[in-house]
């Protein structure tokens, strides 16, 4: 299978994987983090724009998936840690 | 602290043809969200050897070399009636047809209302994000009354054209004993998920035709955030659009 870049970024109870070669910037992970932890980074994606990157609330990543279910693009993936 | 990878696979569906990624669609569209959940629920049944997926004209044929599926394309809103042909060609095939609202409820409905009026044996999803968004966003029969779009720039006109399209109303109403048809949207994929795996199991089972419309988003064309794009799709079409089943296959009904 094709690999793709990714960066990962702890917080709270999850790995946060984003695919800077998937993520077209939507922002649309950003409405939906009920924990509001999500925000801008600054790595840019595929078309330029800007990333997104867990640990810009007050509170942390319950690893939850909901902005891994929700991206279009399958440009998160969260893993647990135990 | 941010850690980068080379190799660490996403969680894309199986079924996902890695080397045309990322797709071709808008930032925020609500196709890939739609593909996704279709592409768990091809996963989950195991029938992608078997899939046979058609798109229609419209921004569903950047989804032309989306899987690792068998695909045709079509002319604008043939493609139910295309796939109708094909699965009687080989009714092995599970074939699934894929279009907007413009191609399935406008240029296209005589092919949907047939379709469903045949019961024929195929599962067609209709993606509504209530306009034309290939062509730069025109009034379609699902724009909502009001809504601004490039040919409705005042709003549309339920006195001039009409009430938005209600489709798996229509569908439901028109279709044979072990028809399965439901309405879900890309803001519960979950949900969207389950609905399709149903459709494409009403397929397995020959049971008749299924029909799943995907309230979807179209930010390019509705010019909007991410905030916004979410409150057009959750709070003003989900509430001219109902979320839910609108007919189930009988118990012990009518299958193969
Ligand atoms: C016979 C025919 N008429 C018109 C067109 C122009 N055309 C291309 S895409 C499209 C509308 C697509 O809208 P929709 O089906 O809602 O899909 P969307 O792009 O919104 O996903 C039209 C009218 C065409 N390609 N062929
Ligand atoms: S991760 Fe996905 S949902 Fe979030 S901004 Fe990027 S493409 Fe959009
Ligand atoms: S897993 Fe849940 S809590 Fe964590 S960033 Fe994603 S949406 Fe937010
Ligand atoms: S125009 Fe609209 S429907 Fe077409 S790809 Fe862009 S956002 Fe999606
Ligand atoms: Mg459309």
């Amino acid at each position: 299978m094709r690999d793709f870049k990714s960066v990962m970024t702890e917080n709270g109870k999850g790995k946060f994987y984003l695919f800077t070669e998937l993520c077209k910037g939507c922002g649309l992970c950003i409405e939906k983090c009920p924990k509001h932890t999500i925000g801008w980074s600054e790595r840019v994606g595929i078309y330029g724009a800007p990333t997104v990157e867990p640990g810009h609330g007050e509170e942390d990543c319950i690893a939850c998936k909901t902005c891994q279910t929700v991206c279009p693009d399958c440009a998160i993936m969260i893993e647990k840690i135990k | 602290m941010a850690v980068e990878f080379n190799n660490v696979a996403p969680a894309m569906p199986a079924c996902w043809r890695k080397e045309t990624k990322t797709h071709k669609f808008c930032p925020g569209c609500g196709h890939g969200i739609v593909l996704k959940a279709l592409g768990e629920a091809i996963d989950e049944l195991g029938i992608q050897d078997k899939v046979i997926f058609s798109v229609d004209i419209g921004c569903c044929l950047l989804a032309i070399d989306f899987f690792n599926c068998d695909t045709v394309q079509t002319h604008h809103g043939r493609t139910n009636a295309v796939c109708a042909g094909v699965k009687r060609a080989t009714p092995d095939k599970i074939v699934i047809a894929y279009m907007g609202d413009g191609g399935g409820y406008a240029i296209g409905s005589q092919h949907l209302v047939n379709c469903a009026a045949r019961n024929e044996k195929i599962t067609s999803i209709l993606v509504n994000n209530t306009n034309y968004g290939m062509t730069g966003g025109q009034m379609a029969p699902t724009t909502l009354p009001g809504q601004k779009t490039e040919t409705s720039p005042y709003g549309r006109s339920v006195e001039q054209q009409g009430e938005p399209t209600h489709g798996p109303e229509m569908v439901a109403a028109m279709a044979g004993q072990g028809a399965y048809v439901a309405r879900g949207t890309v803001a519960k994929p979950k949900q969207l998920k389950n609905y399709l795996k149903k459709a494409l199991q009403a397929q397995l089972n020959g049971s008749g035709f299924s029909f799943v419309e995907a309230l979807s988003t179209c930010p390019t064309n509705w010019a909007t955030n991410a905030q916004k794009t979410w409150a057009f799709l959750e709070n003003e079409m989900q509430a001219e659009y109902p979320v839910g089943e609108f007919k189930v296959p009988e118990e012990g009904g009518q299958t193969k």
